[in-house]
């Protein structure tokens, strides 16, 4: 009777399922419509918009000394790169030359604004494996640290405005410094506490070792950058690839697996990623030179010279640029914004495929997107 | 729309041969009644048990939503403040902190979401963005302030609001909940409902629908007026046409 | 709203082929150098050698030009021109590629015509999907071209220069705002 039952065979069918625009892995709106046989997951449509707030066309209605206020909002975990992308391609266009002492700010903060951005990563990426109550409070206590650190020279918590046009807004004072200081001694520590709960954990191992393995063909064929890349054995890593400000004169490697990663290797490259940021914080401080922190470019009334070009930064998610095309005018012509998480999120279509249920906020997490960054 | 109508009929009448047989069904209807007369007394106790526990929904859709995170966090605790826990369902939520923009893609979501919460719920409109459209006044996409498709009860302002702003807007809130009364929140809330449901058949709204029902079963029971039935009507238009 | 705006004026001469042009040129197709964007070779290409050409480019060992890194839409005044920047993970080589319609070509109520590359290139596909949503340009084979950061039944490609914006309840001019 028994071997009869199991050659009985069930006609199944595909389901599919739309995981809405509102649910709890609070990466923004993403709607996903899901077709499923069962519990593998078949064919995964990304429905993206829900967040286009027409910031293209922002570009080319505002000033340009207007619009550099408005962008932090394009990726908001890393407002300080996104600044950084347009202040470079402006400065490129108009051939403005930066002060040293302004490049060693901008690293220093943007390399603060990476530990932030990986620590809220940290954080909810725990949250959306079930780790509900109890881890995000860790890296959350150490990313307030930081952001107070941050509030003082900039005046704001996410939206710093703090990179412009020409150089950094303002020079913190010397204590400032020290506070900095104080800080990285003690980041190591708390990355180990944090590595201490996570990294052997054997619900987070099952979860997140041999899920989600990215390769290196598929990710060069998708124009995946960042840490999932790197992870995939390619070291692009544009600091050291097409060093811009004054990354060569800092000494760090490029954090790179050489073999196919899946998602525990790409959790394990943020975490070696924040101790490295923790480093360059610490060269910053002792190579800071004295100086202006801002090249003489009037201000109101900007205009850049008329040309067109592309600039690019390395942001926590990969290549962040932007293309400016200028008339010469007060506004922009055409401001192109290339986003590491638009780019990066579209190779979740291949990745999820073959996939239980299960795995799929696992390797969504693991690619690091924003939303804001993949709608502009 | 309230249930005062009927309660001013008084109970519907039951004939003495079905007395045995026929369950008093306006009791609920007297519940809301004695409730509606004891609510000076229940009220302050009951809403200041509410104010205490509103827990939000997870709804975040930008900027904002990071400060709604990092007030969840142990730095700027909410849960001191009763919200203890985020619902991830709007079922089960009672509050709804509209963190993020909200463009023109999102809001059938959105509107969806307001209508899924039980009542009594509450919306707090959180950022330039949800207020009044914000950096994206002249945008194309973007639905310019919130208040244009749900209603909304503190509006709290910041470009984003720092996490205590956003303890500020729900101690207001909390303080807005006291003062309140339930029943006269429910008649009001009920009219500022987004989604008007339409009869198929005769285009009106079921709403009207329903309370010309109720109108003409009050004048019945009053006693006097005859419900005309609309087949009569027609006999008697047809035979005056022949006529 | 920037009507008047003009996009940056091309050099006078025809300049010399750069080291892109060069081995395109060796391949049999002809393009066109235009002004250097910040030091990177720009190129425009005609739409019907494309494919070819961004094959030949990706897959050739010493110009391995892989990374895809944006497909823009640009509607200058004269043409609507589909631009593409492309890096390499391996060697340092950037290169501007650009595919100039003009505007006096393409047939009215009709949108201009580029082949997609998404055929063999995946990382074109959301780009050239995002490009038709806003600026209007229709890729031909191109497996699914359907808008893909406005809703699905949006009229009109907003960063056209002559776009009106439909004004509804939600978002006409509050009466108590200030502007």
């Amino acid at each position: 009777m028994a071997t009869e039952l199991q050659n009985v065979d069930l006609k199944t069918d595909e389901m599919i399922i739309n995981m809405g625009p509102q649910h709890p892995a609070t990466h923004g709106v993403l709607r996903l419509i899901l077709t499923l046989d069962g519990e593998m997951v078949r064919h995964v449509e990304p429905i993206l918009g829900h967040l286009h707030r027409a910031q293209e066309w922002q570009g080319q209605n505002r000033t340009w000394f207007q619009y550099q206020a408005l962008i932090d909002r394009v990726d908001y975990l890393s407002g300080m790169f996104t600044s950084w992308a347009m202040a470079r391609s402006c400065e490129q266009l108009d051939g403005i030359t930066v002060p040293r002492r302004a490049e060693y700010l901008r690293v220093l903060v943007s390399e603060m604004n990476r530990i932030t951005s990986h620590l809220l990563w940290l954080g909810t990426y725990l949250i959306d494996l079930g780790a509900m109550f109890g881890f995000p409070f860790y890296p959350f206590r150490e990313r307030e640290k930081l952001l107070d650190l941050l509030e003082e020279i900039a005046g704001q918590r996410m939206m710093f405005n703090y990179i412009r046009i020409g150089g950094v807004q303002r020079d913190p004072k010397a204590d400032w410094f020290q506070r900095v200081k104080k800080f990285t001694d003690e980041f190591p520590q708390r990355i180990d506490e944090y590595e201490a709960i996570v990294t052997e954990n054997p619900i987070f191992l099952k979860r997140t070792k041999g899920v989600g393995i990215l390769k290196q063909s598929v990710a060069k064929d998708y124009g995946v950058t960042g840490p999932c890349i790197r992870c995939s054995g390619i070291p692009l890593d544009l600091r050291r690839t097409k060093p811009y400000s004054v990354f060569p004169e800092l000494k760090f490697d490029v954090i790179t697996y050489d073999k196919e990663g899946d998602t525990w290797d790409r959790y394990m490259a943020r975490i070696l990623e924040m101790r490295q940021s923790n480093e360059i914080i610490k060269q910053c401080l002792d190579m800071m030179p004295e100086g202006e922190i801002m090249a003489k470019k009037q201000m109101a009334g900007m205009r850049i010279k008329a040309g067109e070009g592309f600039a690019a930064v390395e942001s926590p998610r990969g290549i962040l640029g932007c293309y400016v095309t200028s008339t010469g005018g007060e506004k922009p012509f055409r401001f192109r914004w290339r986003n590491p998480s638009f780019c990066n999120l579209s190779v979740l279509s291949e990745l999820l495929v073959d996939s239980p249920i299960a795995d799929i906020m696992a390797i969504f997490g693991s690619i690091d997107v924003i939303l804001p960054d993949v709608d502009r | 729309m309230s249930e005062g109508n009927l309660i001013k009929v008084g109970s519907p009448y039951v004939p003495d041969e079905l007395k045995d047989t026929v369950t008093l069904t306006s009791l609920d209807h007297a519940i809301d009644a004695l409730g509606e007369l004891l609510s000076p007394v229940i009220s302050p106790v009951a809403n200041l048990a509410r104010s205490n526990s509103v827990w939000p929904l997870t709804f975040g859709t930008s900027c904002c939503a990071i400060e709604m995170m990092c007030v969840g966090m142990s730095a700027f605790d909410i849960s001191r403040f009763g919200s203890e826990v985020f619902r991830a369902t709007p079922r089960q939520a009672d509050m709804i902190l509209t963190a993020g923009t909200i463009t023109r893609k999102m809001a059938p979501a959105l509107i969806t979401l307001y209508e899924q919460m039980p009542e009594p719920k509450y919306v707090i409109a959180m950022g330039a963005c949800t207020i009044t459209g914000g950096m994206f006044n002249d945008s194309y996409s973007v639905v310019q302030g919130v208040d244009r498709i749900i209603p909304v009860d503190v509006y709290l302002p910041g470009c984003p609001p720092r996490p205590e702003a956003i303890l500020d807007a729900l101690l207001k809130l909390q303080q807005k909940i006291r003062t309140e009364n339930y029943h006269e929140r429910k008649k009001r809330t009920y009219n500022q409902r987004a989604v008007r449901y339409v009869d198929y058949d005769t285009g009106k709204l079921v709403d009207d629908l329903v309370e010309e029902a109720r109108q003409e079963a009050d004048a019945v029971l009053a006693g006097g007026a005859t419900i005309a039935l609309k087949s009569e009507e027609k006999q008697a238009e047809a035979s005056e046409k022949k006529d | 709203m920037t009507h008047d705006a003009k996009p940056p004026a091309q050099p006078e001469a025809p300049l010399e082929p750069g080291q892109y042009g060069q081995f395109l040129k060796e391949h049999g197709i002809a393009t066109t150098r235009l002004a250097d964007s910040c030091g990177i070779e720009t190129i425009a290409i005609q739409a019907e050698h494309l494919p070819s050409a961004l094959k030949l480019l990706r897959n050739s060992q010493e110009v391995k030009l892989d990374l895809l890194i944006t497909v823009s839409g640009v509607d200058n005044n004269e043409t609507f021109d589909s631009v593409y920047h492309l890096w390499s993970y391996s060697h340092n080589n950037e290169l501007v590629l650009k595919v100039m319609i003009k505007k006096t070509d393409v047939p009215e109520g009709k949108l201009p015509m580029v082949p997609s590359i998404s055929n063999f290139w995946s990382a074109a596909n959301w780009h050239e999907r995002e490009t038709y949503d806003l600026v209007g340009i229709r890729y031909s084979g191109h497996p699914y071209l359907r808008r893909i950061l406005n809703p699905w039944d949006w009229e009109g490609h907003p960063l056209r220069r002559d776009y009106k914006q439909p004004v509804d309840g939600l978002n006409d001019k509050n009466p108590h705002s200030f502007r």
